[in-house]
C-alpha cells in the first residue's frame, strides 16, 4: 500500500516535470521600448506628485518651476525616443 | 503514513536540488553570450535592440521549463509530507517520535494541528511548506516576466534545497521511536495550549519565509543585471504582505505573552522576541527606502543590502529559535542544527597546534553569494539622481533608515553581547530589559519625531516656511496634550518612566495630527479641483495613491500602539492571600473573593483521563461600590506534561485593563494567592495593530489613476494620441481631465 | 525651591528636572527601593524573566531572592552592596544589564558609537550626493528643437493634477 502510494507520487511528479507539451518559452529579453515605457510612468508619476505638492503648498514657486522644468525635459526626451522606436517598429513590420 | 511522509521529503529534496541545479544551469547557459567583466557596457543589452519590441526571444528553453515545473512539484511533495504528519498526529500514531513528543490522545483537535509547528522538526517542515507555497505562487505567475521569475525561482529553489537537506539529514520529522511505541504521548507544552498559539507561529513564519521572495527577486535582478526598477514594483505587494504577516505575528506573540505568561507585560526583550523584531526593523526600512529607488533611482546598493540583510536576519531568527544559541523562554526545541545555519568551526586536532577548519553554514553561503554577485555586478547599481536638498522626503527616508538600522543593531548587539563577553572575559553577562529600554527608547522617540515630520516634506525639496506652517497645528495639539497630562498628574521630572510616557504620547499625537493634516490638505486640493466636498476629496486622494495614504494610516496605527505602550509607566500591581470574602483594593477597583472551585477539563470521547485539572477563583469586581463584573482567574495542571499553567482573567476597557492571576496556594496557610494588576491603555496596542493592518490593506489596493492610465496607454495609437479621437473611455476621461485642468488654471 | 526656579524662567525648570532625575533614588521609601533595585535583577532559575516578574509556580530561586533583597534593604545596605551580594551568590548573569565597568562598558558605548558613525556617514553621503550630477543609466538622448516643445506640452497635459 505505502509502496504503491510512493510509486504513484513519483510517477505523477516525473510526468508533470518532464513531459512538456509546450516548448517552454524562455521569455523575451527586455526591450528598450519596454524600459522606456516604465521610465515614462515613473517620470509622469513624479511630475504629478510635484504638481500636487506644489498645490498643497509644500514648495515655493521658484523651486517648483526649476524642478518641473528639469522633469519635463526628461519626460520629453523619453517620449521622443518612444515615438521614434514605435515608428521604426511599425516600418519594420510593414 | 510515516514512510510515505519520509519518501515525500526525499522526493522534495531531489526536486529542489533539480530545480536549483538544472534551473541554474539553464540560466547560466542562456546568460553565457551576455558580456560581463571589464569593458562591459551596461547599455548593450538595451541598445542592441532598438527595434522596439521585435527583440528576438531566446527561443525555447526546455531545461528551464522542467526546473520551473520541478519547483511546482516541490509544493506537492512537501504538502504530502505535511498531511502525513497531520494524519499521524490525528490518529495518535505514537510510533512517530515527533507525535509522541508533541501530542497526546486527549489534546483538543486544534492543538493537534498546532503540534505541527510546536517542535523543531515539525516547524522546519512547516517552514519548508510555506516556502514551497510562496514558490508555487511565484512559479505560477511566471508570465509576468519570464526571465526575472526564472532567476527568482532558482534562488528560491536553492533556499528550499537547504531546508529539505535539514529535513532529511538533521531533523527528520518522521523518525520512528525506538522500541515499542508508548500508549500516550508527552503532550503539547501547556504554554502553547492557547488560541493565539494556533495563529501566532504561522503568522510569524509567513513573515520570516515571505522575505525570501523579495530577496530572491533582488538577488535575481542583480545577477541578471535587470534593467530598470520594475522588479521593485513586482515585489512591492509581496513585501507588504510579508511585512503585515510579520507584524501580526509579533503582536499575536505579545498578546500571548500578556495573556498566558502572566507577568502583566507583553514585551520582555527575550532573545526570540528580539529575533523577530530585527527583520521587522530592516524590512520596515526597506519598505521606505525602496521608494527612493522606484521614484528616483537612488540608493540601489543600500536597498539590495537591506533586503539581503532582512532575509539573513529572518534565517538568523529561525536559527535563534531553533538552534539554541541563546537562552530564552522560547527554548521549546533546541539542538545542534545551529551548525547547519552558522557553520561549524574547530581544529583538526589539538587547539592552536593543528589546522583550523570552518565548514560554512547556510547563512555563510548566502552571505558569500550575495557578496560575490554584488561585487561582480556593482556597476549595475549606480545611482541615477542627485539629492537636491537636505530638507526633503529623500533625506527623511535616509534618517528613518539610519534609526531603524540603529535600533536593529542595538538588538543584535544586545543579543550577541553575552556570547562576546564569554569569549573576551570568560564570564557570561545578561543583557536584559533595562539595557534595551534605556538604549532603544531614545531611538524610538527620534523615530517617532521623524514619522511625524516625514509626511510634511515634499520630494526633492521643501520650503522651510511651508514646513513651519504645516507643523504649527500638530505641534500645538501635541503641546496641549502634554500640558493636559502634566495637569492630570504626570510628573516627568520625577522618574524616567513618566518622562518617556509624556514624550511618547506627545509624539504620538504629533504623528497622528500631521497625518490628519496631510489628508485634509490633500483632500482640499482635490475637492477644489474636482468640485466635490472635503470627504470625497480625501477619499479620492486615498484611491489615487493607496500606497502613500495607506502608509499614513499605518503611521496612525503606530501612534496608537506607542500611546498604548506609554501606559506601561503607570502600571499598578498588588499581591494578597485571599480567603472567602477577603478584599483587595487596587486602582479604582475593589476585588472581593467570592469562592473557589476545582474541576477537570472535558473528556475527549473514548478516553478516561482529562487533559488537565484546574483550580479557579471567583472574584467579584466593584467600582464605586457597584458590582462591575465577575472574573475567574484559573490555574491548570496538565496531566501528560505534568506542568502547571495560569489562565489570567483580563477585563479590558479603553482606559485600562484589570488583570487577575490565580498564583496558587500558600503552602504554609493553604490560602490562595491572588495577584492583581491595573495596566492602563493596553487595549490601544491591539487597536493600533488593527489600524496598521487596515492601512496595509489600503496600501495593497491598486491605485485608481495608475490603473486607468495603464489601460489608457495600451490601445492608444502612437502619434498624436490626444489630437485623435480618444480610443477608449479611459483616454476620454483622461483627456477630459486635462482639459478641465487647463480651464481651471 | 521649586517656586524660585519657576520665577527664574523655564530654563531653570528644565535644569531642576534634570537635577531631580539624577538625584532620584537618594531618599526613596523601602517599597520603592525594593522595586527599583529588584528591576536590576534577573531570576536565575532559567525562566529568563526579571526577578520581580518571575511568577511561575515552584520557582526555586525567586522567593528566596526577594527575601534577600528585602532583608538587604531593611538592613540599610547600599544598592551596590546588595547587588554585589547577589553577584557573589548567583554569578554575573543575575544582573539584568551589563555593569558600567571594564569590558561591560562596551555594551553601552557601542550603540551610540554605531549611531554616531551612522549619522556621520549619512551626512557625508548627503553632501556627496548633492554635488554630483547624474543621469539615469539608460538615459534617453536629449531632444532639441521644435519637437521638444511638442513632447513637453504633451507631458505637461498628461500630468495635470
Amino acid at each position: 500500500m505505502t509502496i504503491a502510494a510512493c510509486a504513484l507520487l513519483t510517477l505523477a511528479v516525473a510526468i508533470y516535470v518532464f513531459w512538456l507539451h509546450d516548448d517552454g518559452d524562455a521569455g523575451e529579453v527586455k526591450t528598450r521600448l519596454a524600459y522606456l515605457k516604465e521610465r515614462k510612468d515613473v517620470v509622469y508619476e513624479n511630475l504629478r506628485d510635484l504638481n500636487f505638492e506644489y498645490k498643497a503648498g509644500k514648495l515655493p514657486e521658484r523651486d517648483y518651476a526649476s524642478l518641473r522644468d528639469s522633469m519635463e525635459q526628461e519626460a520629453a526626451a523619453i517620449l521622443a525616443e518612444i515615438e521614434k522606436l514605435e515608428l521604426q517598429h511599425q516600418l519594420g513590420r510593414a | 503514513m510515516a514512510q510515505l511522509g519520509s519518501f515525500a521529503l526525499l522526493l522534495a529534496l531531489a526536486l529542489s536540488g533539480y530545480a536549483f541545479f538544472a534551473g541554474g544551469l539553464a540560466l547560466w547557459r542562456a546568460a553565457v553570450p551576455a558580456p560581463a567583466g571589464p569593458g562591459y557596457d551596461p547599455q548593450i543589452d538595451l541598445t542592441r535592440r532598438r527595434d522596439g519590441g521585435a527583440a528576438a526571444a531566446q527561443g525555447p528553453d526546455r531545461l528551464r521549463e522542467t526546473a520551473r515545473r520541478a519547483g511546482i512539484a516541490i509544493w506537492l511533495t512537501v504538502t504530502v509530507a505535511v498531511i502525513a504528519l497531520l494524519v499521524a498526529a490525528f490518529t495518535n500514531d505514537f510510533s512517530v517520535a515527533y507525535v509522541a513528543h508533541h501530542s497526546n490522545i486527549t489534546l483538543p483537535a486544534a492543538y493537534k494541528f498546532a503540534a505541527l509547528w510546536s517542535g523543531q522538526e515539525g516547524s522546519l517542515l512547516f517552514w519548508s511548506w510555506l516556502l514551497a507555497t510562496y514558490g508555487l505562487v511565484l512559479r505560477l505567475r511566471y508570465k509576468t516576466d519570464r526571465r526575472l521569475f526564472a532567476y527568482a525561482g532558482v534562488i528560491l529553489a536553492g533556499v528550499q534545497f537547504f531546508f529539505q537537506l535539514l529535513l532529511v539529514f538533521a531533523a527528520p520529522p518522521f523518525a520512528l521511536i525506538a522500541g515499542t511505541p508508548p500508549a500516550d504521548g508527552n503532550g503539547l507544552n501547556p504554554l502553547l495550549q492557547y488560541p493565539e498559539m494556533v495563529i501566532h507561529p504561522p503568522m510569524l513564519y509567513l513573515g520570516y519565509v515571505g522575505f525570501a521572495v523579495p530577496f530572491a527577486f533582488a538577488l535575481g535582478a542583480l545577477i541578471m543585471r535587470y534593467p530598470g526598477e520594475k522588479w521593485i514594483h513586482i515585489t512591492r505587494r509581496w513585501t507588504m504582505v510579508t511585512w503585515l504577516f510579520l507584524t501580526c505575528g509579533i503582536f499575536l506573540g505579545m498578546h500571548w505573552a500578556y495573556a498566558v505568561l502572566g507577568w502583566g507585560g507583553y514585551w520582555g526583550w527575550d532573545p526570540v522576541e528580539n529575533a523577530s523584531v530585527m527583520p521587522w526593523l530592516t524590512g520596515t526600512a526597506f519598505l521606505h527606502s525602496v521608494m527612493m529607488q522606484e521614484k528616483r533611482g537612488m540608493l540601489k546598493v543600500w536597498n539590495v543590502w537591506l533586503i539581503f540583510c532582512t532575509f539573513m536576519l529572518s534565517i538568523f531568527g529561525t536559527t535563534l529559535t531553533r538552534g539554541g544559541l541563546v537562552s530564552s523562554v522560547h527554548a521549546f526545541a533546541q539542538s545542534s542544527i545551529g551548525d547547519w545555519f552558522l557553520g561549524a568551526a574547530g581544529w583538526s586536532g589539538e587547539p592552536w597546534k593543528s589546522v583550523p577548519y570552518y565548514v560554512p553554514g547556510f547563512l555563510t553561503i548566502v552571505f558569500a553569494a550575495c557578496l560575490y554577485f554584488f561585487i561582480r555586478n556593482r556597476d549595475h547599481l549606480k545611482s541615477e539622481n542627485r539629492l537636491e536638498s537636505l530638507v526633503s522626503r529623500e533625506s527623511s527616508f535616509l534618517f528613518n533608515n539610519l534609526l531603524l538600522l540603529a535600533a536593529c543593531f542595538v538588538i543584535l548587539w544586545g543579543t550577541l553581547f553575552p556570547i562576546l563577553s564569554e569569549w573576551v572575559q570568560g564570564t557570561k553577562v545578561t543583557v536584559g530589559p533595562p539595557f534595551f529600554n534605556r538604549v532603544e527608547l531614545p531611538i524610538a522617540m527620534a523615530l517617532l519625531l521623524l514619522t511625524a515630520m516625514g509626511p510634511l516634506l515634499a520630494w526633492r525639496k521643501t520650503s522651510v516656511e511651508s514646513m513651519k506652517r504645516n507643523f504649527g497645528l500638530p505641534a500645538i495639539a501635541a503641546a496641549v496634550t502634554m500640558a493636559a497630562m502634566v495637569a492630570a498628574g504626570v510628573r516627568p521630572w520625577v522618574d524616567a518612566g513618566s518622562f518617556y510616557a509624556l514624550m511618547t504620547v506627545g509624539l504620538g499625537v504629533l504623528v497622528a495630527a500631521t497625518v490628519v493634516m496631510e489628508f485634509v490638505r490633500g483632500g482640499r486640493v482635490l475637492a477644489a479641483h474636482n468640485g466635490v466636498n472635503l470627504a470625497a476629496g480625501m477619499l479620492q486622494l486615498t484611491r489615487r495613491n493607496t500606497r502613500r495614504y495607506g502608509g499614513y494610516v499605518v503611521h496612525i496605527g503606530v501612534a496608537l500602539v506607542v500611546v498604548g505602550m506609554a501606559g506601561l509607566a503607570f502600571n499598578q500591581d498588588k499581591e494578597q492571600e485571599m480567603g472567602y470574602g477577603d478584599k483587595l483594593a487596587i486602582g479604582r477597583y475593589t476585588l472581593v473573593c467570592r469562592s473557589y472551585t476545582q474541576g477537570q477539563s472535558e473528556m475527549v470521547a473514548g478516553t478516561t483521563d482529562p487533559n488537565y485539572d484546574y483550580e479557579a477563583a471567583i472574584v467579584d469586581v466593584f467600582r464605586n461600590g457597584k458590582l462591575v463584573t465577575t472574573m475567574y482567574p484559573e490555574q491548570r495542571f496538565y496531566h501528560s506534561s505534568r506542568q502547571p499553567q495560569h489562565m489570567v482573567a483580563i477585563r479590558s476597557t479603553p482606559r485600562e485593563d484589570l488583570y487577575i492571576i490565580y498564583a496558587g496556594q500558600n503552602p504554609d496557610t493553604g490560602r490562595p494567592i491572588i495577584k492583581a494588576r491595573v495596566n492602563p491603555l493596553v487595549m490601544w496596542v491591539w487597536v493600533g495593530l488593527l489600524v496598521m493592518a487596515l492601512g496595509t490593506a489600503v496600501a495593497l489596493v491598486p491605485s485608481v489613476a495608475a490603473a486607468k492610465l495603464a489601460r489608457a496607454a495600451k490601445p492608444a495609437p502612437v502619434r498624436g494620441r490626444l489630437a485623435q479621437q480618444p480610443a477608449t473611455a479611459a483616454t476620454a476621461s483622461l483627456a477630459a481631465a486635462s482639459q478641465t485642468g487647463e480651464a481651471g488654471d | 525651591m521649586a517656586t524660585i526656579f519657576a520665577r527664574r524662567g523655564r530654563a531653570r525648570l528644565v535644569f531642576a528636572a534634570a537635577l531631580a532625575l539624577t538625584l532620584l533614588g537618594a531618599g526613596d521609601s523601602d517599597p520603592a527601593r525594593f522595586s527599583r533595585v529588584g528591576k536590576r535583577l534577573m531570576c536565575p532559575c532559567g525562566c529568563a524573566q526579571m526577578l520581580l516578574e518571575c511568577n511561575h509556580v515552584g520557582c526555586p530561586d525567586s522567593d528566596s531572592m526577594r527575601a534577600q533583597l528585602g532583608a538587604g534593604i531593611a538592613h540599610g545596605d547600599t544598592d551596590d552592596a546588595i547587588l554585589a551580594g547577589f553577584v557573589a551568590t548567583y554569578g554575573a548573569t543575575v544582573l539584568a544589564a551589563p555593569t558600567r565597568k571594564g569590558f561591560d562598558l562596551l555594551a553601552w558605548i557601542m550603540p551610540f558609537v554605531a549611531l554616531g558613525g551612522g549619522i556621520i556617514m549619512v551626512v557625508y553621503f548627503v553632501r556627496r550626493w548633492q554635488l554630483r550630477n547624474l543621469q539615469p543609466a539608460f538615459a534617453a538622448p536629449r531632444v532639441t528643437g521644435a519637437g521638444f516643445e511638442e513632447f513637453r506640452r504633451r507631458a505637461r497635459e498628461e500630468t495635470e493634477l
